[in-house]
């Protein structure tokens, strides 16, 4: 056997193997089950016990890149609070493409439910550059003094939902749907000056240094990639199960089916490795025969 | 000397300054108390506006960085036309629609419920060339883990074994692994919470601190004058 190819084994395998893992589930569901983790249930519980006048900050702050592991996430959490009939606030401050995905889910899962009104169970502000500015300015002082007019150029103290939405005093949640450290600024400046709760749903590359916050109390809650999304999808059906009809819609991306692709991918890196090390192992004992047949 | 060295090193001074003081004054303070909110909420307006124009530097710098590449003919310019090209077209969209302008009515949707020719070409150039970018990194991070992750040494077995932890415990093939005995089916997804909010948690706290720590020196160099490289004064 040659061990040096086996070593060296062409990249192009890893691809097409990875390719395949990713598009067959995704073709064809698996349907694997899903539990959930403290850290999502935190947030599910936290959106679940709110009344149906307070308000849900949520903020868009990622971009097309990262939208197959947060438009999930940010679909859940929408559909959530309109079930629950808690009113929201969406702003977008990723700049690339931030405010595209916001209007495009907003759109998608408010049409969802057709006795919502814009402007008084929910409102669109649009997108304001300087996040850690920005965030302060509207959480400090007034979101109005950011946000003068909302997404559709409507004047923001016209619309009935803000006008009783003045600053972070009338917020019972921050939402960030993020993709790098926008997130974090949500929950080191937002929730520390002003004692807001926050949870942050992030990418699964960036979720391991959001721990840090949510062991301090800094976040209430943490959805991580598209694990996370998927546990609150199946948290959100259990609880309201006239969603189900939602997520069984063929052709609709969910963060369930996505998962069943995630765990085929796990699965061929993990096979991957182990077989490296193998051929690790069996070299690395050929080189020691041949050193003592040598001496 | 004065506007191009002390004014400036006086407005950052003073707006760098105000955030930091006005964070531990209130209205009630004696004598400036009245001040406070005034003169505090007036900076942070104005950091805003002035967060817009790092984006128009960031644009005027990438059209003055492709132009030059594109003139010396530069390996990979003709990227470089692509990039001044796809700029151009799509900010002219972006702001012809959010000004409303001829066609271009709104950003998303126009009144007649059609999309806007901004959100056409969002959805159907930048979000796949955008998602196509990043999506190449899950290729990468699997033939990237056939060829690092190997057990060389302790610290790499270690790191191994927390990444096989991980990657079966964040997906439900973890609770497979386990779930012939009683209970075990949450065994591994327990192990990789743990892992991921004990000694991942305590390393990213130390990197966080440090990183602050880095970024509050630095704050306080700029505020206070010491650094100046971003003047263009050579030290």
């Amino acid at each position: 056997m040659n061990l040096e190819r086996l070593v060296h084994i062409d990249r192009r395998i890893i691809y097409l193997l990875i390719a395949l893992g990713t598009t067959i589930p995704l073709l064809l569901p698996i349907g694997l089950p899903v539990s959930s983790t403290p850290p999502v249930e935190r947030l599910f519980d936290k959106i679940e016990g709110l009344g149906q006048q307070e308000v849900v900050l949520v903020s868009f702050d990622y971009g097309p890149t990262t939208a197959p592991e947060n438009n999930p996430m940010a679909q859940a959490t929408l559909r959530h609070c309109f079930t629950r009939g808690v009113k929201v606030v969406v702003v977008a401050l990723f700049p690339i493409g931030g405010v595209t995905m916001a209007g495009e889910i907003l759109e998608g899962v408010a049409g969802e439910y057709p006795d919502l009104e814009y402007g008084v169970d929910y409102a669109f502000l649009g997108y304001k550059d300087g996040a850690q500015a920005a965030m302060k300015q509207m959480m400090g002082n007034a979101f109005a003094e950011v946000f003068p007019q909302d997404f559709f150029g409507t004047d923001t103290n016209q619309l009935p939902l803000m006008r009783r939405v003045v600053n972070h005093e009338q917020i019972a949640l921050v939402v960030s749907f993020s993709t790098n450290i926008i997130g974090e600024w949500w929950a080191n400046l937002v929730n520390a000056q002003y004692g807001t709760p926050v949870a942050v749903g992030t990418t699964a590359v960036s979720a391991p240094k959001y721990y840090a916050f949510l062991d301090s109390g800094q976040m209430l809650g943490l959805l991580g990639g598209l694990k996370g999304a998927s546990e609150y999808e199946q948290l959100l059906i259990d609880a309201h199960p006239e969603l189900m009809t939602i997520y069984q819609q063929a052709g609709i991306y969910t963060a369930m089916k996505g998962m069943d692709a995630q765990t085929v991918d796990h699965a061929i890196i993990m096979l991957f490795i182990i077989f490296g090390n193998t051929v690790y192992f069996l070299v690395q004992r050929r080189d020691a025969r041949r050193k003592q047949h040598q001496a | 000397m004065f506007w191009k060295l002390r004014l400036p090193l006086l407005l950052t001074l003073f707006v760098g300054a105000v955030p930091i003081v006005t964070f531990f004054l209130t209205e009630h303070t004696p004598v400036i108390g009245p001040a406070v909110p005034f003169v505090r909420d007036r900076v942070e307006s104005y950091m805003v506006i002035i967060a817009g124009f790092a984006l128009l530097l960031g644009v005027v710098s990438v059209v003055q960085g492709s132009i030059r590449k594109i003139e010396r003919r530069r390996p990979g310019w003709p990227f470089a036309i692509s990039l001044l090209t796809g700029l151009l077209v799509m900010g002219a969209f972006g702001i012809l629609s959010a000004m409303r302008v001829g066609p271009f009515q709104g950003l998303l949707t126009a009144p007649d419920g059609s999309d806007t020719p901004f959100y056409w070409m969002t959805r159907n150039m930048f979000n796949p060339l955008q998602a196509a970018m990043f999506s190449l990194l899950a290729f990468y991070i699997a033939s990237a883990a056939f060829r690092a992750f190997r057990v060389r040494n302790v610290e790499a077995t270690i790191l191994l074994a927390a990444a096989f932890v991980v990657m079966l415990g964040r997906t439900p093939l973890g609770e497979y692994v386990f779930s012939w005995l009683p209970g075990g089916e949450r065994w591994l997804p327990q192990v990789t919470d743990w892992i991921m909010a004990v000694p991942n948690a305590a390393a990213q706290r130390g990197i966080i601190i440090g990183a602050a720590l880095g970024a509050a020196s630095l704050s306080l160099r700029v505020i206070l004058g010491i650094e100046r490289s971003y003047l263009g004064v050579k030290e």
